[in-house]
Formats: C-alpha cells, sequence, structure tokens
C-alpha cells in the first residue's frame, strides 16, 4: 500500500504540472483590489488618462513593498483600509507592477530575513540609501529618475534631521539626494526593463498537487518530507507538511500560501508547536520552490527549503557531505526517481537500502585517496549539481553567521528577545588549497568577551547564554539594576569546538547584543 | 583634544580612538542587514566597532533618538510618522515596557 501511495502522489504531482495555466484570479479579489486603488487610493492619486493613477502606476515593487507603501499612507495620509482590503490590493499591485524573478533575486536575503552582512555594488547609492535601512529595501524597486526623486523629496520632508547624521552633514547632501543619487538610480533601477516586459506575460503556474520537501534547519538538521498543496483561487492555496528531520524527529504543518507575481510564495504555517513564514521563489517552469523558512516572531531561526515535484528531480541529499574511506548512509530526497544512482568521480554505491519515487537511500563509500570537492548526484535522468560534498578531515571551522546582531527583550516588555542560531561549519581544502565548505557540525558552543573593553564592562556575563545547540539568547530589556542601570548590550565572540582526529579545530563568530527594535518594518 | 578632557567612558574611549586613528576604520559600508551604520553614537554598534560607546542605558536618551529621527528605521520617530508613539511613556527609563512597536501584526 506504501509504494501505491507513492505512485498515486507521482501521477497527481505529473497531471498536475500538465495544468500549467493562466489562473484566473477569483472575481472577488481581483475586485477588490481594483475598488481599493479606485475609491481609497484615487483621492489623492489622479487617475491617469493612459489608465493607472499618478505615482501608484510609475513604481514596481515586491509584496513587501506595496505592503510598505499601504502601511505609509495609513500612517502618514491617515488612509484607512480593513485588513482584506490591503491584501487585495496588495496583491493586485504586486501582480501587475511587481519585479522578475531575476531583479529580486540579488536581495531575497531581505524578504527571506537572512541574517547576513549586506555588500552593497554601489557606495554612493549605500551612503545616501542605506545608512538607516538595507540597500535591499531600495533594490527592490523600480523607478524613473523623476519618481526616485519624489522618494528623496519625501524623506526630507518626513525625517527633516536626515541632512545632519554622520555620513549626510559632511557633504551637500540634498544636492546629491536630489541630482546624481536619483539619476543613478534611474539608471540602474528603471521602471520599464527587459526582464520585466518578459516576465510580466508569463502564465501562472497551478501548483496544487504533491511535492517532496527537502530542508535544513539551523541548529536541529536536515529534515525530508511531503508537501501537499491544494488550490484556493486566485493563487491562494492551502499546505499541509509532513517531515521527518534526520534525528528522526516528526512534525506535521498546516497552513496557507499566495503566490505572487507568478513566483513569490509566501505560505504561514502551523509547523509543530511553531508558527512560521515561508518566502519561496517559484522557478519559471513551476515545478520548484525554494527559499527560507523563518518562525514567527525569530526570524533568527529559520530553514533552507527546496521543494520539487513532477519526475526526474532531485530537492536535496541528506547528509549533503560523505568522509572519505568510509561507508556512508545517504538518502537523495526528490519527486519521480528512478534509475540508477551515479554520486560523481571516486565514490561507489555499496547498496541500495530501499527506493521510492520520492526517496532513494544506499550505502556509498568514497574512495581514501578521492580528492576533496563539490559532486553532482543522478538518480537515472535526475542530476542535481554540486548536491554532494567529499572531504578528508576537517580543517577548519567556520561559526554562520559570521557577524551577527541579537537583540535584548522581554522582561516585561511588549518586544520579544531576538534570537540567534548558530551554526558550525566544516571546513576542508580542495587539491589546490581552496577552502571547500563541507556543511554544519555538531559543535561544543561558549560565548565569550569580545575584547579588553568588553572583559572590562563583563559583556559576556551580562550579553546573554548560548545553548548546547548554537542557539543564543541574549539578555533582558531595560536598565539593569545589577549593571549599575547599564543595559545588556554586549560585545561578545561566539566559539564553537569540533573534534577532529583527536585534535580540537575551533571558529567563532562575532556577536553583538543590541536594543530592542520597535519599528521593524516588512522590508529592513 | 589639548583643552578638552573626558569624564567619563565613552568620552575617554573617543579620544583613545581619535589619537590611535582608528575613527576613519570604523566608517565602514558593510552591516548586519537591517542595522543602522549610523555611528553617532550608533544604534547596535558603536563607532568602534563595539558597544561601549552606545547611549548607556538606551533608554536614557532613547526620545532624543526618537524626536529627532536619529535611527528612524529603528527607533520610531515622533516628529512626523509616530508622534503618539511615547505619549503613554513619558519617561523612557521608567516607562520602556508600555512602548510598543509601530508594525503591530495584523
Amino acid at each position: 500500500m506504501k509504494f501505491m501511495s507513492w505512485r498515486i502522489a507521482a501521477a497527481a504531482a505529473l497531471m498536475a504540472a500538465a495544468t500549467i495555466c493562466r489562473c484566473a484570479p477569483s472575481q472577488a479579489g481581483e475586485a477588490l483590489g481594483a475598488k481599493v486603488l479606485e475609491e481609497t487610493c484615487s483621492r489623492c492619486h489622479a487617475a491617469l488618462p493612459s489608465g493607472g493613477f499618478e505615482r501608484i502606476s510609475e513604481e514596481r515593487k515586491t509584496p513587501e513593498g506595496w505592503e510598505l507603501t499601504i502601511s505609509r499612507m495609513e500612517r502618514f495620509d491617515h488612509v484607512t483600509v480593513s485588513a482584506a482590503q490591503e491584501a487585495a490590493v496588495v496583491k493586485w499591485l504586486a501582480d501587475r507592477q511587481g519585479l522578475a524573478p531575476a531583479e529580486a533575486a540579488p536581495f531575497r536575503y531581505a524578504l527571506e530575513r537572512r541574517p547576513v552582512v549586506e555588500s552593497p555594488d554601489d557606495t554612493d547609492l549605500a551612503g545616501m540609501c542605506a545608512s538607516c535601512h538595507t540597500y535591499a529595501r531600495i533594490g527592490l524597486e523600480r523607478r524613473d529618475k523623476a519618481e526616485w526623486l519624489k522618494l528623496a523629496n519625501m524623506h526630507l520632508g518626513q525625517w527633516p534631521n536626515i541632512e545632519y547624521v554622520a555620513t549626510s552633514r559632511d557633504r551637500e547632501w540634498w544636492k546629491l539626494a536630489s541630482t546624481e543619487i536619483p539619476a543613478k538610480l534611474g539608471a540602474k533601477w528603471p521602471l520599464e526593463t527587459k526582464a520585466w516586459s518578459e516576465w510580466k506575460t508569463h502564465r501562472h503556474a497551478n501548483l496544487a498537487g504533491s511535492w517532496r520537501v527537502a530542508g535544513h534547519r539551523a541548529g536541529k538538521g536536515d529534515y525530508a518530507g511531503d508537501l501537499v498543496i491544494r488550490p484556493n483561487g486566485d493563487d491562494h492555496y492551502s499546505i499541509t507538511y509532513k517531515i521527518t528531520y534526520s534525528d528522526g524527529t516528526k512534525s506535521f504543518g498546516k497552513g496557507s500560501a499566495i503566490v505572487y507575481t507568478g513566483y513569490e510564495w509566501r505560505g504561514t504555517v502551523r509547523l509543530g508547536k511553531e508558527k512560521i513564514h515561508e518566502v519561496y521563489a517559484l522557478s519559471a517552469d513551476g515545478n520548484r520552490l525554494s527559499g527560507r523558512w523563518f518562525r514567527d516572531g525569530q526570524d533568527g531561526i529559520g530553514a533552507d527549503v527546496v521543494a520539487v515535484r513532477g519526475v526526474d528531480a532531485i530537492a536535496g541529499v541528506e547528509p549533503r557531505f560523505i568522509r572519505s574511506g568510509q561507508p556512508s548512509k545517504l538518502t537523495i530526497i526528490g519527486s519521480g526517481l528512478k534509475g540508477t544512482v551515479q554520486l560523481g568521480a571516486g565514490i561507489v554505491v555499496d547498496k541500495v537500502l530501499s527506493a521510492t519515487p520520492g526517496a532513494v537511500t544506499i550505502l556509498a563509500t568514497a574512495a581514501k585517496d578521492t580528492p576533496p570537492g563539490e559532486r553532482a548526484v543522478a538518480v537515472g535522468k535526475a542530476q542535481s549539481a554540486s548536491a554532494l560534498v567529499v572531504y578528508d578531515r576537517v580543517k577548519a571551522v567556520e561559526v554562520e553567521p559570521g557577524i551577527a546582531v541579537a537583540r535584548m527583550g522581554g522582561n516585561g516588555g511588549p518586544i520579544a528577545p531576538a534570537l540567534c542560531q548558530f551554526e558550525a561549519v566544516a571546513y576542508t581544502k580542495t587539491a589546490d588549497g581552496a577552502p571547500l565548505r563541507i556543511g554544519a557540525m555538531p559543535a561544543k558552543w561558549e560565548v565569550a568577551n569580545f575584547d579588553e573593553t568588553a572583559a572590562k564592562d563583563r559583556d559576556a556575563s551580562f550579553g546573554g547564554h548560548i545553548d548546547r545547540n548554537g542557539l543564543f539568547t541574549p539578555g533582558l530589556a531595560g536598565p539593569n539594576p545589577k549593571r549599575g542601570g547599564y543595559d545588556n548590550a554586549a560585545n561578545l565572540s561566539v566559539k564553537a569546538t569540533m573534534a577532529e582526529g583527536g585534535a580540537a579545530v575551533e571558529g567563532a563568530a562575532h556577536l553583538y547584543v543590541a536594543p530592542q527594535r520597535w519599528n521593524d518594518a516588512p522590508i529592513r | 583634544m589639548k583643552h578638552l578632557k573626558p569624564i567619563n567612558r565613552k568620552a575617554e574611549q573617543i579620544e583613545r580612538s581619535a589619537e590611535e586613528g582608528k575613527v576613519d576604520e570604523a566608517q565602514v559600508m558593510q552591516v548586519v542587514a537591517g542595522c543602522t551604520s549610523v555611528f553617532d553614537p550608533g544604534w547596535e554598534v558603536d563607532p568602534f566597532g563595539g558597544v561601549a560607546a552606545l547611549c548607556q542605558p538606551v533608554e536614557a536618551d532613547l526620545y532624543g533618538c526618537a524626536d529627532t529621527c536619529w535611527w528612524p528605521a529603528q527607533v520610531p520617530d515622533t516628529i512626523n510618522s509616530y508622534p503618539d508613539w511615547n505619549t503613554a511613556a513619558p519617561s523612557a527609563e521608567r516607562d520602556w515596557r508600555k512602548l510598543q512597536t509601530v508594525f503591530p501584526k495584523k
């Protein structure tokens, strides 16, 4: 019966994959979105002779970007919309004036709320725009020069001290903000682009069906399972999960999702005891979802996820590394898997332990003299590049994220502490000496003062604590009487130690314990 | 610094960093996503890459940040966007627990 269920699931997935269609938006959602624009937004934004509305039609954004716009209208201009009206107008706008996948790709980390250090590609724009908020926040919008200038005007009017903070007051801020910067932004991120003109005619996929999921939750490990998607119309879906972590823990999930702009999946799920938010991107062929979910109110905790459907599709390999010279059990997770398993040069499949269309478990051995490196994995016609890493020994450890910020909270206040989940990532070296990332492995964790000043201030005693899985909980918010009325801000080093061949291999991250944020926008 | 004498720890650190020529080193463009790079004196990180020169406790000068919109993406500005944010909390040091996030869940 078990195998029968897989066959049925695979058939359903095939049928779903074959029904790529222009999904008819539900009349109610479409009508409500249009009504909000015509009856509420148009009170200030005049209708254009060419169609659309002033300003509104001159911008493109992500769903979160439009959410921010509506929120700003509510705050600054006292617009009142219900939650249903807001949801409808955000969907309406994101579908018609969103970003193409290629446009959003460089900045998905901000949507996925990944704890990363930004690396802006333009110092002038970063200095002007990313002192307060992320560089991604502007990188996820498209406007022409005149419209970017209006955004600069809004900033000066709304936050008049913007000219006087550090990195502004030392130059002719307004001259730059009103001339060079809008021109640069309009050239770099204009309203009309080839990517968008191509994508906006892309047919939306019907995602209903059975999918296979492979994920990696930092601090807990890999997981695999099933995702079943049921349609509710207008790109809205009901979803259920059945997943199993590599430690044997099982979890069930139930929730809903909306697909904006034909590819921007936003799900809200009760997974086990946790509420999570999913930010995934759908591939152009409609058969692969990838991205990150994060815990509600704790986006430092989350997982990387790939979901696939159809035939000959690999979602991931669990674990994602194999030590040379040791027989190891590997599971390839995918959809419609059938055929011979190949793991690349130097790795032999000793035995197939089990094989279904959704998972193939094998015993494999990498030869002792196999050079360390990434390997492609194949099951029949299904292929996945760089899905597996062969290594001989752990030569270095890096703690991820390498620089992180936790935030004080709680202590009777309404804002919870913002936790940080760290992972110890093992590295080896390739034959030519280049660092090779193996993957996350268990480690012993410790928090220490970052420097002499931190030691003098006893930051490690007040800043917070880390558990055995690398989860850091910062100190409580508010002035601390035990610290002479100072708060629990801290400058810390997070150290991870792995045992390798009788020796200890260490890595460290830099962690700041900072005040809470009372302003936490959908895009920071 | 000849005519100025530091009278607290933060001032000492500023003086020491200026003497050691470290001020320019702190002016980096790379920051953790969502944090500010306005380091005078900084919200998450101070100009010297630590936390010792931040306002301490943060509540001591919180409204000095809010009404001048010094870090408007972290602390709500009360000059324009959220004029009523701290109405119920006249003293930040005493009443900080009454301060709500301005992006409540819907």
